[in-house]
């Protein structure tokens, strides 16, 4: 799976993004491109130390700027499904996304959807998933994302 | 480039990344494209201290832009699993200064 | 592209690779691309007690644009195959 899927995927979802300066942005995505520029609707910007808190409707991060993006658990089940939707439908092409790296390690592709993630957390101690999506919420004031000043 | 070091390999396994700051994150390698950015699931971060041990943050799915990522180790389970990391001490890592 | 060329005769070689956050892994060198992204087996780190961020890693992938120098063995330099390839591909061959 190409990491640009994903995040093409991600599209309408709640985000986080840390940039190489250590500002953070949490919105939800409206768009990206190929250069990983993002567009972001209902942003809050927290500066490197986390000490100051910027409320914007939108903004536009370029893509080389970017140190990380933190996106919901379930949007990896998307674009699973996605492509396989598109395989089996067989759109032409065009339809974009999809084009999931050509698969070359078994026959039968993905076991469509519904994988488990079983991964059996053992050692994410803490009690695994579950965290509150990096949303557009206040402050944003879980050190989940950054910390060290 | 068939000999390339590709990370192919190590799709679906668990990898530990080094960061430019510094930052070593283990996750599930899910992806990754000519760029090295990968994307890793299940998450977290090991943070390394002098003053305690290892701790672990749990981080989620994460898209890493490659400009950022130094190395991508595969992570060896049963040696990991004998590590003790409430024992061990270090400095965190240095960024990494081009 | 020379390096490139260079490299590819290395692997199965032992190499130390010191990254540009002071970080030195030593490991046979297993294949190498066109950015000189590099990929170790039987890592370890040089100083594992100052670092011991990677103890549980044996296999790792190194990003070009992170390495400061690769410490090569001795043998693995050949001046006069070098030299040659060099004067060629200053000419553009």
């Amino acid at each position: 799976m190409l990491p640009l899927s994903l995040l093409k995927t991600a599209q309408g979802h709640p985000m986080l993004v840390e940039l190489k300066n250590g500002e953070t942005y949490n919105g939800h995505l409206v768009n990206c491109d190929t250069w990983m520029n993002i567009h972001l609707r209902e942003v809050i910007c927290t500066s490197k130390d986390g000490d100051r808190f910027w409320r914007m409707p939108e903004c536009y991060i370029r893509g080389n700027t970017i140190k990380y993006l933190r996106v919901p658990d379930e949007v990896i089940d998307k674009v699973q499904e996605e492509t396989t939707k598109t395989r089996s439908d067989r759109k032409p092409p065009g339809v974009g996304r999809g084009r999931g790296r050509g698969r070359e390690e078994g026959p039968s592709g993905r076991p469509a959807k519904g994988i488990g993630r079983g991964q059996d957390d053992g050692n994410n101690k803490g009690g695994g998933r579950g965290r509150g999506v990096p949303g557009g919420k206040g402050g944003g004031g879980r050190g989940g994302g950054r910390g060290r000043g | 480039m068939a000999t390339g070091p590709g990370l192919e390999s190590l799709v679906d396994q668990t990898i530990s990344v080094i960061t430019n700051d510094g930052r070593n994150i283990v996750g599930v390698l899910k992806g990754f494209d000519q760029a090295t950015n990968i994307i890793l699931d299940e998450s977290h971060e090991r943070v390394y201290s002098t003053k305690e041990g290892v701790q672990q943050l749990v981080l989620g799915l994460y898209i890493i832009r490659g400009d950022n990522i130094s190395v991508v180790g595969e992570l060896d389970e049963e040696l990991d699993s004998s590590l003790d990391l409430s024992k061990l001490r270090a400095h965190p890592l240095k960024p990494v200064i081009h | 592209m020379l390096f490139f060329s260079y490299f590819k005769e290395l692997v199965g070689k032992e190499v130390t690779v010191e990254l540009k956050n002071d970080l030195a892994i030593r490991g046979t060198l297993h294949s190498v691309d066109q950015y000189l992204n590099i990929k170790l087996e039987n890592t370890r780190v040089v100083d594992q007690d100052k670092y011991p961020h990677m103890l549980s890693v044996r296999n790792c992938f190194i990003r070009g644009s992170v390495v400061r120098y690769v410490q090569l063995p001795p043998d693995g330099v050949d001046i006069d195959i070098l030299h040659d390839a060099t004067r060629r591909e200053a000419r553009g061959a």
